[in-house]
């Protein structure tokens, strides 16, 4: 980090801490790291199906792939490890571990100008990639991202991202990964610190084997706004395990979850969600929701939302609703001479739209 | 060419029966009206013809036009040309009106043929207007958050777009106002033709002094009971339908 010149004494002082912080805290990173162990089934953020061995391959595929260091800057190297090494994660400490140590691409962006048209920022897989990407949107700006990720087949994606939205900034940002052939896979580790501004954020998965997903949405200050959102239409032997993580560190802030599948054929996913309102935060408005609308009877779902407020005065709510296609609706498109098939992709598609206008909107 | 019902019996889906053997022949061309008490079996008869899956068919017959109804899927009902307006219009939350009307007028299309995205507006457009719909609606999922009125023209509209041969109409008159109901009888009047039949399902003799039905059948309990003209609904409108009571005793 350059340090300024001119400036004020609390103003260094205020630096001086900083910097104090971030070191200390880069320290029990090293720490927490250095204890982790991979996922196992006895732990509580791995259950289900059999995650831990989904975990595991992706670790063996990384570690066969080697380092493919390229592509980011030498100066936005250490700003991405950096934010890396902080990450919250949801039971995947010793992964990110293997992602610091194998991080060989990324993007950072600040952004300090309104942008018109998305930002986008891209990832190809052959073989297995470990990316990491970091934006930060500047007070009072507006901006729109599109990170995409793309995998061959029996390749992997193993990514992170960092979000800092500043006070008074609008900043909303489109995720999808897919995969090609059989056996892509993917997981994506993000963090998104609102420090006062507008975020929305939508996930999306296609056509991979298997996709982890670990979202922690931090507000620090009254009147941040996050919402989340991800539509999925899972086929296949697909399986989607998502687990997510509201945290209001500050009072008067606002976090909403919506997060939707349409599951056919065998498909699976889990969802694990969780809000947390620290002691002090009072005011805060959380809410989270997992809908799932089963078109086959071999689909399965585990959805486990989960609240732990430690404040008063906090509307908070969390649910989950899982179902087969509501018969009446599918009547009235039949009643229309639209065929079976054609009846069914409305609907499904209709069920995933409502995330994707929220997000919009 | 008609819509002909033979001694149809129904039940819902290993319950009670509730049509005891219905008989009514409605020929293209003509206007057919229903009434009834409540629970007499009129919505019921409408969703067994079009396939509903909460009921069965125990007896009897249906042919549209010679084709057996109940071999075909509620699909290809409509497509060989029976509509339903629902006493209820279901709510498809995610599906635009405009996406809805789109595929239910593909699906009528040969293979391979795109329908014209222009024309289709058009006229989607056109249809609206004369229905005093908002064009809004056409970017609204189906039904949702309409209101009891509006959901009823949004079922005509789609009666319009689909220029069904047989349209059944299910107490569309309830919960219009004075000024749509005119307008969706002015419809109804402007599609009358002789290769267009309508089997009109109501309580109000309003609705009927504009449509003006060729014939009325009176349904109770699960049967045709009466089949007369127009001074059928005059004497219901005066009487009710206690007749039907003092004829069972
Ligand atoms: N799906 C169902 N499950 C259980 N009972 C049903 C079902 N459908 C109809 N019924 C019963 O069958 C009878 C006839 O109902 P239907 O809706 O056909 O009456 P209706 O003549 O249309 O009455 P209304 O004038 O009130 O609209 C009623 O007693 C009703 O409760
Ligand atoms: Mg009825």
């Amino acid at each position: 980090m350059d340090s300024p010149q001119n400036i004020s004494m609390e103003e260094a002082f205020a630096l001086a801490e900083a910097e104090a912080k971030l070191s200390a805290a880069l320290l029990e990173s090293k720490e927490r790291f250095s204890k982790a162990t991979m996922p196992d089934r006895l732990n509580e953020d791995w259950r289900f199906g059999r995650p831990h061995v989904y975990a595991r391959e992706l670790a063996a595929r990384i570690t066969a792939a080697g380092q493919p260091r390229q592509a980011a800057p030498l100066e936005q190297d250490d700003d991405l490890r950096q934010t890396e090494m902080l990450m919250p994660t949801i039971g995947s400490d010793a992964l990110l571990a293997l992602h610091l140590e194998h991080f060989g691409t990324g993007e950072a962006h600040y952004i300090e100008e309104n942008t018109t048209t998305p930002l986008h920022v891209s990832y190809t897989a052959a073989t297995a990639l470990t990316p990491s990407t970091f934006i930060m949107v500047a007070p009072g700006i507006r901006a729109e991202v599109e990170i995409t990720y793309t995998c061959a087949d029996s390749s992997c994606i193993f990514a992170t991202c960092n979000i800092q939205v500043a006070e008074g900034a609008e900043l909303r940002v489109r995720v999808h990964a897919e995969g090609h052939g059989t056996d892509a896979r993917c997981m994506l580790i993000t963090n998104i610190q609102n420090m006062g501004g507008k975020v929305a954020h939508l996930t999306s998965y296609k056509s991979l084997r298997w996709a982890r997903e670990e979202t922690v949405a931090e507000t620090y200050t009254p009147d941040s706004e996050t919402r989340l959102f991800s539509a999925n239409h899972l086929i296949g032997e697909a399986v989607l395990d998502q687990h997510t993580k509201q945290i209001h560190h500050s009072g008067g802030a606002t976090s909403d979850l919506l997060y939707k599948n349409v599951l056919a054929d065998n498909a699976t996913a889990t969802f694990a969600g969780n809000i947390y309102v620290a002691p002090g935060a009072h005011h805060t408005d959380a809410y989270q929701s997992n809908r799932n609308l089963m078109l086959s009877e071999d689909a399965t779902v585990n959805s486990l939302p989960g609240l732990e407020i430690l404040a008063d005065k906090v509307r908070c709510s969390h649910g989950s609703a899982s179902g087969p296609m509501d018969e009446e609706q599918l009547f009235y498109l039949l009643s229309r001479g639209i065929p079976h098939y054609e009846a069914h992709q409305l609907i499904a598609s209709g069920f995933l739209d409502e995330a994707i206008e929220k997000f919009n909107n | 060419m008609s819509l002909v019902i033979k001694n149809l019996h129904a039940r819902v889906k290993d319950g009670a029966p509730i049509l005891n053997g219905i008989n009514l022949e409605i020929p293209r061309g003509e206007v057919h009206a229903i009434m009834g008490p409540n629970g007499s079996g009129k919505s019921t008869l409408s969703k067994v013809l079009c396939g509903h899956p909460d009921y069965e068919v125990t007896a009897g017959s249906a042919e549209l036009d010679g084709q057996d109804l109940f071999a075909m899927s509620v699909d290809e009902r409509s497509r060989a040309g029976l509509f339903l307006a629902f006493q209820y219009p279901v709510e498809v939350p995610g599906v635009t009106n405009a996406n809805f009307m789109r595929a239910a007028l593909q699906a009528r299309l040969p293979k391979g043929e795109e329908l014209d995205a222009v024309s289709f507006y058009k006229e989607l457009r056109s249809k609206m207007k004369q229905l005093g719909m908002d064009p809004k609606f056409t970017a609204r999922a189906v039904n949702e958050g309409f209101s009891g009125g509006e959901k009823k023209r949004n079922d005509i509209l789609q009666m319009m777009m689909l220029n069904p041969s047989y349209a059944i109409l299910d107490e569309t008159d309830s919960g219009l106002d004075v000024d749509a109901l005119r307008i969706v009888s002015d419809g109804v009047n402007a599609m009358r033709a002789p290769f267009r039949s309508f089997l009109v399902i109501t309580h109000y003799k309003r609705l009927l002094d504009y449509i003006h039905p060729d014939v009325v059948h009176v349904l109770y309990q699960g049967q045709i009971v009466r089949t007369a003209g127009f001074e059928l609904v005059d004497h219901i409108e005066q009487h009710g339908f206690d007749f039907l009571k003092t004829s069972e005793e």
